[in-house]
């Protein structure tokens, strides 16, 4: 079989997408759901997101910090702007409505636009040779699989069912197959524009579970429980990253 | 001179700042709880920047004993917590007529400090001008929570210069513990990354368990979001590049 490396970079890039509806697994175990669980998955959530924006940050700055910070305000701003323009609108997502609907809509929308810089980094790496495509794809993919967790976490107490949360998880991680290939075609130009995608899902992540997934949590749960959930997660994420 | 009476100089500057906390108190005797609700977000976001910046150095160091290091630090204030029953306590009430509640707070309080000298201690460890910029992002912290406590102290009753004094007593934990930390693991250089994972762990946990869950009772989500955020992209923009 004789592909285009370009073609090559974007299957491998399909493939770590179809690793992140794995994250949605645990939840096939879930029977009932509580106000106290939904809270709990909001902590686990938290906790994903936070250990990873910390992890890519320490990989943005060393691109280019205030190019990171202002790709992190840029990621502030989208969350603003998605949520107004929700508010806007009554939207409904599956059998949820009103705030419920707004917190899945924003999910899936944080997390789509976290995997456009990621799958800038997919095609960066492959930039530098095919040779090492697999251990790079295996190692996204395994990356990927705490970010459907993280949507699962979010979508699953509030009434989407398992495969639901299967589709979303891969949907979210679409943008990195098709991003990776312009990537590898253009590495230089896009190699600039990194910090920036860095920064922007940092900040996108970091400001949707300040404003919508921790209050959440604080509502419906005791706060040690909620504070150890997070503190823990993030520990583990960060040990995660730093180890595949 | 002495690097011991560096760090002495340091955490003790950052301790007093927390003296001006009654400044707000002192010009109007209740601070709105929207106030109370932005500066304990102010302090969340500090606290979470200088959690990122101590992370970076420990990742480089040994990530695994770091995060050991987290799992104890968040243990310990966890379970020191829950040994003296305050780890459901109301941490901001301006009108909680109990008389013990007040103690309460001040302990907690303590506690708090504590896990923020192990931080500046262990910060001027690595090197004496991350250890000032730990340092000096703590005692911004030490001014929004002064005004916290402040506040509640005078709304039980306290004088001004009293709640001033009590606020910077409550902060002697920290100086304590920046010079124990920075002498254990000074002698003792193996310990740096259990230490920074503590460090990381201990202050992580108390945003989330203390400062992050009061001020989104006291102002709204997005205001608090937004503060927060942006105090932590300031300290992690001036402390978390290459050193």
């Amino acid at each position: 079989m004789n592909l285009h490396p370009a073609a090559l970079v974007f299957i491998y890039g399909l493939i770590t997408a179809l690793a992140t509806g794995l994250g949605a697994l645990p939840f096939a175990f879930v029977r009932t759901v509580s106000p106290r669980f939904v809270a709990w998955a909001n902590a686990v959530a938290s906790g994903l997101m936070l250990g990873a924006s910390f992890g890519l940050v320490a990989q943005g700055t060393r691109y280019g910090s205030w190019q990171t910070l202002v790709g992190a305000t840029a990621g502030v701003g989208f969350i603003l702007l998605t949520q107004y323009v929700l508010g806007r609108y009554d939207i409904q997502f599956g059998r949820a409505r009103g705030a419920g609907a707004r917190q899945m809509v924003l999910m899936v929308v944080v997390m789509t636009a976290h995997s456009f810089s990621e799958g800038v980094a997919v095609g960066v790496a492959f930039g530098g040779g095919v040779t090492l495509a697999v251990v790079i794809t295996a190692a996204i993919a395994v990356h990927n699989i705490p970010e459907g967790l993280a949507i699962s976490a979010v979508l699953r107490p509030r009434g989407v069912s398992v495969w639901g949360c299967v589709g979303w998880s891969v949907v979210s991680s679409l943008p990195q197959p098709v991003m990776a290939v312009p990537a590898f075609l253009f590495v230089e130009a896009v190699r600039q524009a990194l910090p920036y995608g860095i920064g922007f899902a940092a900040g996108a992540m970091v400001f949707m579970v300040l404003v919508e997934l921790l209050p959440g949590a604080y509502e419906e749960a005791r706060r040690p429980a909620v504070a150890l959930l997070v503190s823990f997660t993030l520990v583990g994420m960060i040990l995660f990253q730093q180890y595949l | 001179m002495d690097p011991i009476v560096t760090v002495l100089l340091y955490s003790g500057a950052a301790a007093a700042t927390a003296g001006f906390g009654v400044l707000p108190a002192a010009m109007r005797r209740r601070l709105p709880s929207t106030w109370i609700g932005w500066a304990n977000a102010l302090a969340a976001g500090l606290m979470l920047g200088a959690a990122y910046t101590l992370m970076v150095p420990g990742l480089d160091r040994g990530a695994l004993q770091g995060a050991a290091g987290a799992a104890l630090g968040i243990g310990f204030v966890y379970l020191s917590h829950a040994a003296l029953r305050i780890e459901d306590l109301e941490l901001n009430r301006l009108d909680n007529p109990a008389p013990e509640y007040g103690y309460q707070v001040l302990l907690i309080n303590t506690l708090h400090s504590a896990a923020e000298g192990v931080a500046i201690g262990v910060a001027m460890v690595l090197s004496v001008r991350f250890g000032g910029f730990v340092a000096a992002a703590i005692a911004v912290h030490n001014v929004a929570e002064g005004a916290v406590l402040a506040t509640i102290l005078a709304s039980r009753g306290a004088r001004i210069p009293e709640a001033a004094m009590l606020s910077m007593a409550a902060k002697v934990s920290q100086v304590l513990l920046a010079i124990a930390t920075f002498a254990v693991v000074s002698a003792a250089p193996a310990l740096l990354p259990w230490t920074l994972g503590f460090a990381v762990g201990a202050l992580f946990y108390l945003v989330m368990v203390e400062l992050l869950p009061e001020s989104y009772r006291e102002a709204g989500h997005t205001t608090i979001a937004l503060v927060t955020v942006t105090a932590m992209g300031i300290v992690v923009l001036l402390g978390g590049g290459p050193r």
